[in-house]
């Protein structure tokens, strides 16, 4: 996987997966990210992300099981690979670095 | 897609169905159900957060966000995801192998209907190329010359006593002083007739009709590549000659020509310079001999001298420039010239609305656009280009209905099949490939057989519109190459009706036994019929009316007897034995009268154009008058009578200033009692010498000199008689045993070639074009009421089909063979009746704009709506009543036992 670079919403989109404890599908992700975000998602913009996810091989998906309100129709679940996890921590520690570099006392001059 | 019945507890709201279905429509199908499974669920979350109105607008509003190619985009064979194709979809050459064998099979199967389909297309197809070839090679004319859009002809235009003058040539001057003032003008060459040569070769003579004299640079200015000698020096010299390749080869055979002599006629030995191409057939004029311009005397006045000019024009120069300047030639070097031929001055000249001036036209647009007088050859009318595109249009119209309707109808047997194949899991886009196929595959069937016509027919058609198409016209790349394109887009079009139609079948319908709806109603089927009469019927209207009108040509009274009369041409070369050997045939028993006859009407003959001043004592005016040379037995030769006064004699020494008048030239000159003793004189060329006084001795009634397209013009008819032709009164059941006794004094006096012709025939010649465009006009309608009819054929075929079972129960219930005919003609006859209806105010009215052109016409009259109808009414019943009394007559207990 050479395209390891994730945008912001395919960022957040692993990590709600990898923040549930089974396996997802896209509304429960879509109302995750409305409610973390406070912004509004249409179920396309999940679902392209999170196809561009599994295609990334950072997350597996599953055909799950189908109810009434969906008119029958099956749910695609969704779980983290490993390289997901892997690329979530990676990003994690860039982050950590990136904070580690930031000057103390940089905020309070800034009167935050 | 798996999708099961949804549960009674949701059945409450569903999203807007046409949302769902553009979402069903969109998005690829192996996301479909997770997509609109969770639109599905958030819908249904929505309805009760906030609302169902508000939930079904969020609905849509997450439907549109899924338009985009992420989601169109289809899965590429990638077993992995997909359960819904379980088999490997089959290659396209695989698929278009199986359709093209069904499809044989299919044509083979209903041969009859396959091959009246076949038969109507091609040959509707062969009209069309034909008519292409002609129109693509009318509008060809001129246009590969080097530069042809910098070229334009000089023309002369102007008025004099109130008559226009038109000319196809301009001033002799006119080309050289361009060149010289016009800075946009950048070269100039001149081209004269002479008329037809005596060309002599040794013992040889032969006439040559097509010898043209040209500057030296008329090579470099159009494209007749020069075979040998240089294209810039050939015809720098006096009495120097280019012949054409097929000239040279006539007169030299393998010999090489160049320096070798030819004696042409007066003008004395010319010698050969240089051979050039054949002139194209698609050029406005046609030489085979090209003589120096040199050779020839020009003269220098602008009013009595002429030439055929053409210019090139510069680049970035506009030919409104050069316009321009010319319209001050005609103060700067025409005044003087004015004066001494119409003895006032130029701005008296133009008080009296007189003029003159120069028009430039563009030497692609001479064959089609113009018409004026003294064209270098009859040219033709982009009328007719337009006529013939629409009659070919009409014609592939027809024939492509035909063929829609033939396939539709064929197809229609073929609904079980569909249902068949739909059960057993074709999907529509195969069967729509399928049918598509088959009508495609027909075309090129269709198309094969047209271009075998074509073959066929080149050669009639060529003798009919006067071309020389070879095969190799048809066969080149492009044509070819468009000629396929066409084929493909008329199979498509055609087949598209039927292949929609008929995959768009329901099959658990189709399988039920029960017929479609939509194909029985056929209000298309009988739009399309009655479209395909309206233009027969149309066709057939023009047809009758332009033979009545060509009828009426031949038939008119002309005024003087045609029949029995024999024109011997060239009669000059006799020189003074002319005399003599008139007075011998004169002496022959079936001969009755000879007159010397350069003028005559109709046909190839002198023409000649006075200025003519009357002397009424009270008025004097200047009339521009056709006139006639003629000696004292022209009259009793051609059979024109006196109206008034006597003709010419030669008891009467006086009868040199003597003149005769027709009706026309009397009403003309406005004389109020009788003529006779009125003196008039020519203008000449306006010098006094060439003044001379006549009086008239005596009026001729009205004949017809010219074509009917024009009124009888005045005419004079002076004493002298014109050597060129003689005419001869003959009376003889024995033509061919008169032409030998003629033919065999004509060799004891001459070398030169025995030539003649019969007025009559020359008479009818005048309307060739007419009567061409009346022969193609007629072959054009049968065409067309062929293939309706082929159409007619195969559709009552069909419908008598599908009502057999009708028919059968009528029988049983005591219907008559009779009534079931006419229950079954009834509905064509009513399609013919609207078309008749359509067509008539149509072709009258056309028809009417045609008969325009003639002076003298027939009135368009309402039995040749009436025929024509009649006709088409006929020809559908002899058609249709094949069909209809074999299923009148048909046993019912067989019909009914069908099913």
């Amino acid at each position: 996987m050479k395209k390891t670079v994730l945008g912001e919403l395919e960022e957040m989109v692993l990590l709600i997966v990898a923040a549930s404890t089974e396996d997802v599908y896209g509304v429960p992700v879509m109302e995750q990210l409305q409610q973390q975000t406070g912004r509004s998602f249409t179920i396309s913009a999940v679902h392209t992300t999170l196809y561009r996810l599994e295609e990334k091989g950072f997350l597996r998906s599953s055909v799950g099981g189908a109810t009434a309100e969906r008119g029958g129709r099956s749910k695609r679940l969704f779980s983290l690979t490993t390289e997901g996890g892997r690329v979530l921590l990676e990003i994690q520690q860039m982050r950590t670095r990136l904070w580690g570099a930031i000057p103390q006392g940089k905020f309070q001059l800034l009167g935050l | 897609m798996g999708r099961k019945p949804t549960s009674p507890q949701s059945g409450r709201q569903l999203p807007p169905r046409w949302a769902d279905r553009l979402l069903e429509w969109f998005v690829a199908p192996h996301l479909l159900d997770y997509v609109q499974g969770d639109l599905y669920e958030t819908f249904h979350k929505q309805v009760i957060e906030i609302g169902p109105a508000r939930a079904r607008r969020a609905y849509i509003w997450a439907v549109l966000h899924c338009l985009t190619p992420f989601f169109a985009k289809r899965q590429k064979a990638e077993p992995s995801r997909i359960i819904d194709y379980k088999y490997p979809k089959p290659l396209l050459s695989n698929m278009l192998s199986n359709y093209l064998t069904i499809a044989f099979r299919n044509l083979w199967r209903h041969k009859a209907f396959t091959a009246i389909n076949i038969v109507g297309l091609a040959v509707g197809l062969a009209t069309c190329l034909l008519i292409v070839l002609f129109v693509l090679h009318e509008l060809s004319y001129d246009r590969y010359h080097a530069h042809a859009d910098r070229l334009y002809r000089v023309t002369l235009h102007g008025r004099v006593d109130a008559k226009d003058i038109n000319l196809a040539y301009a001033c002799g001057p006119t080309g050289q002083t361009l060149l010289q003032e016009c800075p946009g003008v950048e070269a100039v060459t001149r081209l004269r007739r002479e008329g037809a040569f005596l060309v002599k070769q040794g013992e040889n003579i032969v006439k040559e009709e097509n010898v043209s004299f040209v500057d030296s640079n008329f090579f470099s200015m159009f494209n007749f590549h020069m075979l040998k000698g240089s294209q810039t020096k050939v015809l720098t010299e006096p009495n120097t000659l280019v012949l054409t390749k097929t000239i040279a080869h006539k007169y030299f055979g393998q010999a090489d020509p160049i320096g070798k002599t030819l004696s042409m006629g007066k003008l004395g030995l010319f010698r050969i310079t240089g051979v050039c191409e054949d002139v194209p057939s698609n050029t406005h004029f046609h030489c085979d001999m090209f003589g120096s311009l040199l050779s020839v005397k020009t003269g220098n006045k602008w009013l009595a001298s002429g030439a055929y000019t053409y210019i090139r024009l510069r680049e970035g120069y506009s030919i409104q420039q050069v316009e321009g300047i010319s319209r001050g030639f005609v103060s700067k070097y025409m005044a003087s010239e004015i004066k001494e031929f119409f003895g006032m001055t130029l701005s008296e000249f133009l008080q009296k609305g007189n003029g003159f001036g120069f028009v430039f036209q563009p030497i692609k647009s001479i064959h089609l656009r113009s018409n004026l007088d003294d064209e270098l050859e009859p040219n033709s009318d982009i009328k007719y280009v337009y006529i013939f595109s629409v009659i070919a249009l009409f014609i592939l119209l027809l024939a492509c209905i035909n063929f829609m309707n033939l396939s539709t109808v064929g197809s229609a047997g073929r609904s079980k099949e569909v249902g068949i194949r739909k059960v057993l899991g074709s999907v529509r886009k195969q069967l729509v490939s399928q049918f598509l196929t088959e009508s495609v595959l027909l075309t090129f069937l269709a198309l094969g057989l047209a271009l075998g016509l074509v073959l066929f027919l080149l050669p009639g058609f060529n003798a009919l519109a006067g071309k020389q198409f070879t095969l190799s016209a048809i066969l080149n790349g492009k044509m070819l190459v468009g000629v396929v394109v066409a084929c493909l887009v008329i199979g498509l079009l055609a087949g598209s009706y039927p292949a929609f139609v008929l995959s768009s079948f329901k099959p658990i319908m189709v399988l039920n036994g029960r017929m479609q709806v939509n194909l029985r109603s056929g209000w298309l089927r009988n739009a399309l019929v009655t479209v395909q009469f309206v233009v027969s019927i149309g066709m057939m209207i023009a047809t009758i009316v332009a033979n009545q009108q060509l009828r009426f040509m031949q038939n008119k009274k002309v005024g003087f007897d045609k029949e029995q009369v024999l024109v011997l041409h060239d009669t000059h070369v006799l020189g003074p034995k002319l005399n003599a050997f008139r007075d011998e045939l004169a002496k022959l028993s079936s001969v009755i009268q000879v007159s010397k006859a350069g003028f005559l009407p109709a046909g190839s003959s002198s023409q000649s154009v006075d200025g003519i001043q009357i002397q009424d004592g009270v008025r004097s005016g200047i009339y521009r008058t056709k006139s006639y040379y003629v000696d004292d037995d022209y009259l009793s030769t051609l059979g024109i009578r006196l109206a008034q006064g006597r003709n010419f004699s030669k008891a009467y020494p006086s009868d040199k200033s003597a003149v005769l008048l027709n009706e026309a030239a009397v009403r003309e000159y406005g004389f109020k009692n009788s003529p006779i003793g009125k003196q008039l004189s020519t203008v000449g060329d306006g010098t006094e010498g060439s003044k001379q006084t006549y009086t008239v001795i005596g009026v001729v009634k009205d004949f017809h000199f010219e074509s009917m397209h024009q009124r009888i013009a005045p005419l004079l008819l002076f004493y002298g008689g014109d050597n060129g032709q003689l005419a001869l009164r003959i009376r003889t059941d024995d033509i061919p045993s008169l032409l030998s006794t003629i033919e065999q004094r004509w060799k004891a006096e001459t070398d030169n070639p025995f030539a003649y012709s019969f007025l009559n025939e020359r008479f009818n010649t005048m309307y060739q074009s007419d009567q061409r465009i009346g022969q193609l006009v007629s072959i054009f309608a049968g065409l067309a009421v062929v293939i309706a009819c082929l159409g007619l054929f195969g559709l009552a075929a069909f419908t008598t089909h599908q009502r057999t079972k009708e028919i059968g129960v009528r029988k049983v219930l005591g219907a008559s063979a009779a009534s079931i005919i006419t229950l079954l003609l009834t509905n064509y006859l009513k399609l013919i009746f609207i078309a008749l209806l359509i067509a008539s105010p149509i072709a009258g009215y056309i028809m009417s704009q045609w008969l325009r052109d003639f002076a003298y016409k027939i009135e368009v009259e309402w039995w040749f709506f009436a025929l024509a109808g009649g006709l088409a009414v006929a020809v559908a019943v002899l058609t249709v009543s094949y069909q209809a009394i074999k299923a009148a007559l048909m046993n019912p207990v067989k019909s009914l036992r069908t099913q």
